[in-house]
């Protein structure tokens, strides 16, 4: 126990405050300044706001979409760059789309989103979100590929492992600790991403930070609180499922 | 010397522009092992790559039971490559481990079994089957890295410093472990090292390797008389110290 444990309490307050004033807020009615305590507690906000249980999936099938791909993508490119002889140029290159903001990013791509006509489109936003998802894997993924997996590779050749053995039998369950964290990452990117789907989405990809923003900006706290519930519930859904293997990831 | 079932003719290889291995030949008889001799960057970890098939020959040919095997991925040429490190499965405990290669092969479960539980009792790994890696000592995972080894039974094992990791006494042991189950299994190797005991406890044909290219020597007293092998400097030294402490005693008595 610490000598004084009151700075301790304040930061686990601090961490756990959202946890508790956000469901307050969405159960909320009539919670007005300078009162302490709601008004009345309703479950009216949760059955109205029927429409962001549908952005909830469709963001949820995005997020998907863009860290599965991003992270297979990164699995298969990060291992040409471990091996190449530029490597530590190629890696300076990943950084390069986290030089902008992402409104910023997002309006450099626009145009060509619009002559293919990806704008306001789920495969448009997903590929946008590509950009800022691959290259973040890619970089998570390259230390991974080190000279000693290389070898337990060509080891398991000369034991007789075809490449999709390889693959399958020693590469893949070897790397399940480091694809997990990049995919939980990119997810996470992807899930709380707002200026490039807003930009490139046209509010016709109603992914779930889209609508909390809407609600936030017609100064409807309640609803809004509700979409921030939402909106927590696949990160922390995802970390209780995989706590074994993201803590893991230390002892690769 | 026995049948000569491996062959290797004017081998080369290299990094690009860079060449590692120049007119390498050589003839192995079956159950022998060849140890080769030579300084860290001569190109004996190129030679055994280049033999596996995981490094490409730019000239010359290498025979397996007199069949041209050069231009054979490694999985099919069989020829197993133990490496410095054990490079145990980290995800895989003992048994699946040494029974790794057996289902790569598709080989039924009760034999995989039943030949893996035969050979880990013969190794005295049976305690530690259930065992991951990171449980293991350095020793203990070199054991099951041959066990992995010997389980799909190669033609011919290509041992790159396998004991060079380990400290002064498991590295005695474990030399003394390999001899043994050479002779037991009849075991065809290369053995490439820098260290000069080792080479001469364990080879049965001997070689020194300099800037990639391979003296063969006819037998043990040829390459002990070789002075780059160091091997007479080596008696030298230790001819020298025993003259001092006989000396010594002489003058205490």
């Amino acid at each position: 126990m610490p000598k004084n444990p009151i700075p301790l309490f304040l930061l686990v307050l601090l961490f756990i405050l959202p946890f508790v004033y956000l469901p307050l807020l969405s159960l909320a009615d009539g919670w007005t300044f300078p009162a302490v305590w709601p008004e009345q507690l309703t479950l009216k906000h949760w059955q109205s706001a029927q429409h962001l249980y549908g952005s909830l999936l469709y963001g949820f099938m995005l997020s998907m979409a863009v860290s599965l791909t991003a992270t297979a993508l990164g699995f298969w490119v990060s291992r040409s760059i471990a091996q190449h002889r530029h490597k530590e140029r190629l890696l300076r290159l990943a950084y390069f789309p986290y030089a902008f903001s992402p409104v910023v990013y997002a309006f450099c791509l626009q145009y060509f989103f619009y002559k293919t006509g990806l704008v306001g489109t789920f495969m448009g936003v997903w590929l946008a979100q590509l950009f800022i998802t691959f290259p973040f894997c890619v970089l998570v993924l390259t230390p991974w590929w080190t000279s000693r997996v290389f070898d337990m590779e060509n080891l398991s050749f000369t034991l007789g492992a075809s490449a999709a053995q390889a693959w399958r039998r020693v590469l893949w369950p070897m790397a399940r600790p480091v694809l997990l964290l990049s995919w939980f990452q990119a997810f996470l990117i992807s899930w709380f991403e707002y200026g490039l789907t807003s930009v490139l989405g046209l509010g016709r990809v109603p992914t779930l930070s889209i609508r909390v923003f809407q609600y936030i900006g017609e100064a409807n706290p309640y609803v809004a609180a509700v979409g921030a519930c939402l909106l927590l519930f696949p990160p922390l859904l995802f970390l209780w499922l995989n706590k074994q293997s993201v803590f893991r990831v230390d002892t690769v | 010397m026995g049948m000569v079932f491996f062959q290797v003719a004017s081998l080369a290889a290299g990094y690009g522009s860079e060449k590692v291995l120049q007119d390498v030949s050589f003839t192995l008889a079956k159950g022998n092992t060849l140890a080769i001799l030579g300084r860290s960057g001569c190109g004996k970890t190129t030679l055994l790559k280049t033999l596996a098939g995981l490094h490409p020959a730019t000239a010359g040919a290498v025979y397996l039971n007199s069949e041209n095997i050069t231009a054979w991925k490694p999985r099919q040429r069989g020829i197993l490559y133990l490496y410095q490190e054990a490079l145990l499965f980290p995800h895989l405990n003992v048994f699946d481990n040494v029974a790794f290669g057996l289902r790569l092969r598709n080989t039924d479960a009760l034999h995989v079994g039943a030949q893996t539980n035969a050979l880990l009792e013969k190794l005295e790994l049976s305690a530690l089957s259930n065992k991951m890696p990171d449980q293991l000592s350095g020793g203990q995972k070199q054991r099951v890295a041959f066990g992995r080894a010997l389980n799909v039974q190669p033609p011919l094992l290509l041992l790159d410093e396998p004991f060079g990791s380990l400290d002064v006494e498991t590295r005695a042991n474990m030399q003394l472990f390999y001899k043994n189950l050479a002779r037991q299994q009849q075991m065809s190797s290369i053995l490439v090292t820098h260290d000069l005991k080792e080479a001469v406890l364990l080879g049965d044909q001997y070689g020194y390797m300099e800037n990639g290219q391979l003296t063969l020597f006819p037998d043990l007293n040829a390459f002990m008389a070789d002075a780059r092998t160091g091997m007479a400097h080596e008696m030298a030294f230790w001819q020298t110290m025993q003259q001092q402490a006989d000396t010594q005693h002489a003058q205490s008595d």
